[in-house]
């Protein structure tokens, strides 16, 4: 449990000599370093052996989020305890502060940041999920130009990305929210703010009559890795907030679609019921926040 | 392989050559020879013993290289009291019996004197959502949460 020999420590200021620095290595041989939560456990028990480490705490550009003409970016060094209390997030964005305050540990929410966890892609995260129900694009910057990829090309199979090795994330951008419009999102472990077993974020826009005009659900802590169910999307179309049968049918149909696992923490069925219990609680908090 | 780092230490800087692959934890126990931070579980970020303070905020030093901490100031358990006069929080931790063997306190001190600092009133849910970074193997927890809300109410 001790790093393998690092050759060199590099801090960097800005973005492009981040870039730089990382292009000095062999790929896969440097790492970008953000809060660290996830990376520095990956190379204490040496699953990692990087030989640079590009440490990117002094980069201001990447830290903070903006609310602009074009939507809402979010800068991927903000830690998740700067987003647990950004309010500009509430309503249609609010599943961010959901996830963000119930991450880890304290400790955990002060280093750790939203870029690190989605470019780790861990398999019990709870931003990837939140990635893909909000529809946040990811803004990639490397030696070869820029590239934005919306989250569903962005994210693989547990730890696996389309970020390349010397490609730096950026930012996390949404897009002006549709009026109407709220999110929600909640994670189910066996001890209180544990790695979630699973973990499901909903986004709901209401019509002028408060049913549903379209929705965005997306499921965590799945073995292949955080998916949408288009089958629980479709179904809530026109449900209300009251037509609490609807809104349970429209879960079930996304609890059969989604292939779930059987592992130590809960068998495939605990699985499909945790989607949804947890995705009726979402969808229900949604509905309150579109219409608030 | 190594960097020179100045990183200081309850208000004393250390300059020192050391490799980079030294983690934060053991810059503080073994270089600067603070060994009130603790480590429990081998390094592998769940127990919360280690917690620090690094410009202010509580964080894991065994999360940490030191070289990243080159530039920034650490608090540690010893940097609580100041002249000898326990702060309130490691008052009510005496007062309300909130340590047996004592081996996770300097973690949970950190860890909570930065949160009274943030929320000078908070709930038992608050508080124990608060120490969830942090493992006791003796106390049960329900003395430490009334120390903290002790305290809490004390410095606020």
């Amino acid at each position: 449990m001790y790093p393998a020999a690092i050759e060199k420590y590099v801090r960097p200021e800005t973005v492009a000599e981040a870039i730089g620095a990382i292009g000095c290595f062999a790929a896969g041989e440097a790492i970008f370093l953000a809060g660290g939560q996830s990376v520095m456990q990956a190379v204490k028990t040496r699953l990692l052996r990087p030989r640079c480490v590009v440490d990117l705490q002094s980069v201001k550009e990447l830290k903070g989020v903006s609310v602009g003409v074009s939507g809402v970016t979010i800068g991927s060094m903000t830690p998740y305890a700067a987003l647990a209390q950004e309010t500009s997030l509430d309503g249609a964005y609010q599943a961010v502060r959901d996830a963000a305050a119930r991450v880890g540990d304290r400790q955990v929410r002060n280093r750790g940041t939203i870029g690190g966890s989605i470019c780790w892609n861990y398999v019990a995260a709870c931003m990837p999920a939140v990635a893909l129900s909000l529809g946040m694009e990811m803004a990639l910057k490397g030696k070869g130009g820029a590239r934005n990829l919306p989250a569903h090309e962005f994210l693989g199979s547990p730890l696996e990305t389309a970020r390349e090795d010397e490609e730096i994330l950026v930012s996390l951008n949404l897009p002006t929210a549709l009026a109407n419009t709220g999110s929600a999102y909640k994670k189910w472990g066996l001890v209180t703010d544990a790695l979630p077993v699973v973990g499901v974020c909903a986004s709901i826009t209401t019509d002028g009559s408060g049913n549903c005009a379209s929705a965005r659900i997306a499921v965590g802590g799945l073995g292949e890795g955080p998916r949408r169910s288009s089958a629980a999307e479709s179904a809530l179309v026109n449900v209300s907030v009251d037509d609490l049968d609807g809104i349970a049918r429209a879960l079930q149909v996304g609890s059969d679609e989604i292939e779930t696992q059987s592992d130590m923490w809960a068998d495939s069925d605990y699985r499909k019921q945790l989607i949804r219990s947890l995705g009726a609680e979402v969808v229900a908090t949604a509905f309150a926040r579109a219409a608030s | 392989m190594n960097t020179t780092v100045k990183i200081t230490i309850n208000g004393e800087t250390y300059e020192e050559h050391i490799p980079n692959r030294m983690l934060l934890v053991d810059f503080i126990r073994e270089v600067a020879m603070q060994t009130g931070t603790h480590v429990g579980c081998t390094y592998e970020g769940v127990c919360g013993a280690c917690t620090i303070q690094l410009d202010g905020e509580a964080i894991k030093s065994c999360l940490m290289l030191a070289v990243q901490a080159d530039g920034h100031q650490v608090t540690t358990v010893e940097g609580l009291a100041k002249d000898g006069e326990l702060t309130s929080l490691q008052k009510a931790f005496n007062e309300h019996h909130a340590l047996q063997c004592g081996y996770c306190t300097p973690g949970i001190l950190m860890n909570m004197d930065e949160f009274i600092k943030k929320n000078p009133n908070p709930t038992e849910e608050e508080i124990r959502h608060g120490l969830v970074g942090n493992l006791c193997r003796c106390t049960g927890y329900a003395h430490i949460v009334a120390a903290v809300k002790d305290a809490a109410g004390k410095s606020a």
